[in-house]
């Protein structure tokens, strides 16, 4: 399973969706949560980068597991996601900053997969960030943290890569369609 | 508050019955009186119940938790024969009952919404069982005022059902009986009626008969033709003049053309299927290697091209045949001799896995299999199984075996243990396997062996992604992963079966679009996990039907031709089901307590606790 994770952190971070330590990637296996180590970098993932964690309850390898293992958690057990990545997406940060409640992308691409991207409100690893992001991913395929990032969900991993890319793509597409439109 | 009512109307046999303006429920405002139109009709609400050995009619609004808790169509006749039926009963006894069943979305501006679902206890498989068919009679059924109609007891003497808008009657058939499904379904469609019907098949209660719609949409597995048999209930025809309404019409208009926008840009729905109509997949699933040949045998087929959606394209002058509401209309008829073709898995089975090369012979098993209603798929598995055993590549004649009701006519299973030959039949829990092999899709492989009606390609439909790579192209020869994958799905579509919706929209949607259609059809929130959950509710109530008929998990595997050095390896399969079973919440194919009460099954599986102390 590492190797499936280690092919999509090397991609996000060669697509420019993330700075190397900024994000982390988990896949849900049985009762367990397969999830990238606190500190590891995206884009040189071997087999000691990840950790196996309860699916139900925190347990003591948490303490090794990304700061966000408690997000990660709450979606699975909230929603039917088999797989979640969470990255610092810059366009997707930008347009949660200028933007509250939910951004509607202008792309077609964006329309067909979202109809509309959810902004929350949490701080870093906390219960109310896992709240707020899992109830928000019962309806929707991705949503933005503020000032943060993206979680992303999918059946498997690909989809929850697609997800993500998507989303960065439409907040793109947004910042420099409103851009030009306020010149 | 639901006011729930229960009218019990006397029937008087041939004396036509005006129902009463029976129900009085705010805010709906409904009338049964014909030529009036239908007001605000949101949701499934209303059944009906014939019972055929008391000459009685029963009409009544459904409580609102069951119609929120399962939807429509597969997941309220789910719910309903789990409640009426009692355990252990002869499927062809006068106490199985049949219940049609449209969904919330059906007949509606909703696109694929033509279909409606038929559930009873199957007569081949001892499981509980839907089966659902396309055409214009789902719509015509919601039209007439009746979302849901239950089938009780035994007639005495050959009978059909009539809705005409808001009267029923119940009509002797006499001289239908011994007719097969043209003749009888050209005598009923007169003024305007959809017609669903059996042929000669299902009165000799053979366990593959079919229910036909409209000719040609066959509510086709399980042997249902045969319980509507058993009740000497030749045919239901129904009429209808009401508008059916949605709750939130805006948000559905909303909802509608966002879903189009995404069934026009699947090349799979808008371009490969429209264009050769299914017969398109047969060069393809040929090319993969994974085509059912000589009773799955091999798996790949030298003249396959002969019996492919290409060549009847280029033989044949095809006219196009849709549903309610569909763009793909992947119908295919012989413009020429005005006859219908057959359809991928009909071909597979009559041509491939029978090894015959001969379109035309298909064609005529196809018009046989549609005219003495029996499905095709169970048919022509049981061919194959005969040539096996038999030798030859005639299939002429254990087809005519087949519908005249000799030994072969009780399935593959039956037929192949009767021989000492079990393991030449091609079926899971006694269901034939459609056309794919388990051994290059292994997805669907655990698909077959955890469904709860047999061997089914619908119940997961990884047909999609396996093999037309719809949502996501995934691995199909391998089965990591798809432990998970499976259980969503399968949940997934048995919230399609519930709306109901025809399977082919999954190549386009997902459960985010499904529920915000629903979510805008009953003016109740539903969101993507609650439509999933709902699914999974649907999935696990059944799965404690098959309980609580002795159906164990020993049942969830596939025949063993299936695996083994050239095949799939037997203790990956078995690790593979066992981490099915995690992710579903069950132990050893039995739904935990806590599962359960998560699902609110707790009433439901009482049974389960009594059974265990």
């Amino acid at each position: 399973m590492w190797k499936e994770i280690a092919k999509f952190g090397k991609k996000l971070v060669d697509g420019g969706y993330l700075s190397s330590h900024f994000g982390n990637i988990s896949v849900r296996v049985g009762d367990s949560i397969t999830v990238t180590r606190s500190g590891s970098m995206l884009d040189e993932i071997t087999e000691a980068s990840v950790v196996t964690v309860d699916l139900h309850k925190p347990s003591s390898l948490d303490l090794i597991a990304s700061s966000e293992t408690i997000v990660h958690r709450e979606i699975y057990k909230r929603t039917s996601a088999l797989a979640v990545i969470h990255a610092h997406c810059p366009f997707a940060v930008v347009e949660s900053l200028l933007n509250d409640g939910s951004i509607e992308p202008y792309d077609s691409e964006g329309k067909f997969f979202f109809h509309e991207i959810p902004i929350v409100t949490g701080n870093i690893g906390t219960k109310e960030l896992a709240e707020n992001v899992a109830k928000s991913l019962e309806q929707h395929k991705g949503c933005i943290v503020k000032y943060h990032g993206t979680f992303a969900v999918g059946k498997i991993l690909e989809e929850a890569y697609v997800h993500t890319t998507m989303m960065e793509h439409s907040s793109k597409i947004k910042y420099y369609c409103d851009l030009t439109k306020n010149k | 508050m639901l006011i729930y009512i229960a009218i019990y109307i006397e029937k008087f046999s041939n004396k036509r019955v005006k129902i009463p303006k029976i129900y009085k429920r705010k805010p709906l405002k409904v009338t049964l009186y014909k030529n009036q139109k239908e007001i605000r009709l949101p949701h499934i609400e209303k059944v009906l119940t014939v019972d055929l050995a008391k000459d009685k009619i029963r009409a009544e609004n459904i409580q609102k938790e069951i119609a929120s808790n399962y939807i429509g169509g597969r997941g309220i006749g789910v719910k309903l024969l789990f409640d009426m039926l009692s355990p252990n009963i002869d499927p062809l006894s006068d106490e199985n009952i049949l219940i049609f069943a449209t969904g919330p979305v059906t007949g509606t501006i909703v696109p694929l919404s033509g279909r409606h679902v038929v559930v009873s206890k199957s007569p081949l498989t001892g499981t509980i069982f839907d089966s659902s068919a396309g055409g214009f009679f789902g719509r015509e059924l919601r039209r007439s005022g009746f979302d849901v109609v239950i089938i009780k007891g035994f007639s005495e003497k050959p009978v059909y059902l009539e809705i005409d808008d808001g009267q029923i009657d119940i009509k002797d058939a006499s001289d239908l009986w011994g007719k097969n499904v043209r003749e009888a379904t050209s005598s009923l469609s007169k003024d305007g009626f959809k017609v669903s019907c059996i042929g000669k098949a299902g009165e000799k209660l053979i366990l593959m008969s079919s229910i036909m719609s409209e000719y040609t949409h066959a509510c086709g597995r399980g042997g249902l033709g045969a319980v509507m048999g058993s009740k000497k209930l030749k045919a239901f025809r129904v009429k209808g003049i009401r508008d059916i309404n949605i709750s939130d019409e805006e948000k559905m208009k909303k909802y509608v053309a966002e879903s189009m926008r995404l069934l026009n840009a699947s090349p799979v729905a808008s371009k490969g299927l429209a264009y050769y109509g299914t017969p398109s997949l047969v060069n393809l699933i040929n090319t993969m290697r994974i085509m059912p040949t000589d009773n799955f045998r091999k798996v790949h087929f030298e003249n396959a091209y002969k019996v492919s959606g290409e060549y009847i394209a280029e033989n044949y002058d095809i006219k196009k045949k849709t549903c309610y509401n569909c763009f793909i209309a992947c119908k295919r008829e012989d413009k020429k001799r005005g006859i219908e073709l057959p359809e991928y898995e009909t071909i597979a089975m009559f041509g491939p896995n029978s090894m015959n090369d001969d379109i035309e012979k298909i064609i005529q098993a196809n018009l046989i299999c549609n005219d003495y209603g029996v499905d095709t798929i169970s048919a022509g598995s049981t061919v194959s199984c005969y040539l096996e055993l038999e030798g030859g590549n005639d299939i002429e004649t254990p087809l005519k075996e087949i519908v005249e009701g000799g030994p072969l006519s009780e399935g593959s299973l039956r037929y192949s243990k009767s021989k000492g030959k079990e393991g030449s039949s091609m079926s899971v829990k006694g269901l034939e396997i459609p056309g794919y092999d388990p051994r290059g899709v292994l997805g669907l492989a655990l698909s077959y062996a955890t469904s709860n009606r047999g061997a089914c390609h619908l119940r997961a439909y990884m047909v999609a992604p396996e093999i037309l790579g719809k949502p996501k192209l995934i691995d199909r020869l391998s089965f990591s992963g798809k432990s998970g994958l499976i259980q969503i799905f399968q949940n997934i579509s048995a919230g399609i079966h519930s709306l109901v919706m025809c399977q082919f929209s999954s190549f386009a949607l997902s459960e985010e679009e499904y529920s915000d259609l629903l979510s805008a059809a009953v003016g109740e929130k539903y969101t993507s996990e609650e439509f999933i959950r709902t699914g999974e509710r649907i999935y696990n109530l059944e799965r404690l039907f098959n309980i609580r008929e002795d159906i164990s998990y020993s049942n969830d595997t596939l025949p063993d031709r299936f695996f083994g050095d050239d095949g799939i390896s037997k203790e990956e399969f078995d690790s593979v089901l066992d981490e099915y079973y995690v992710y579903r919440g069950w132990n050893k194919g039995v739904p935990t307590k806590e599962k359960l009460d998560s699902l609110g099954l707790k009433k439901e599986a009482k049974f389960l606790v009594e059974r265990d102390s």
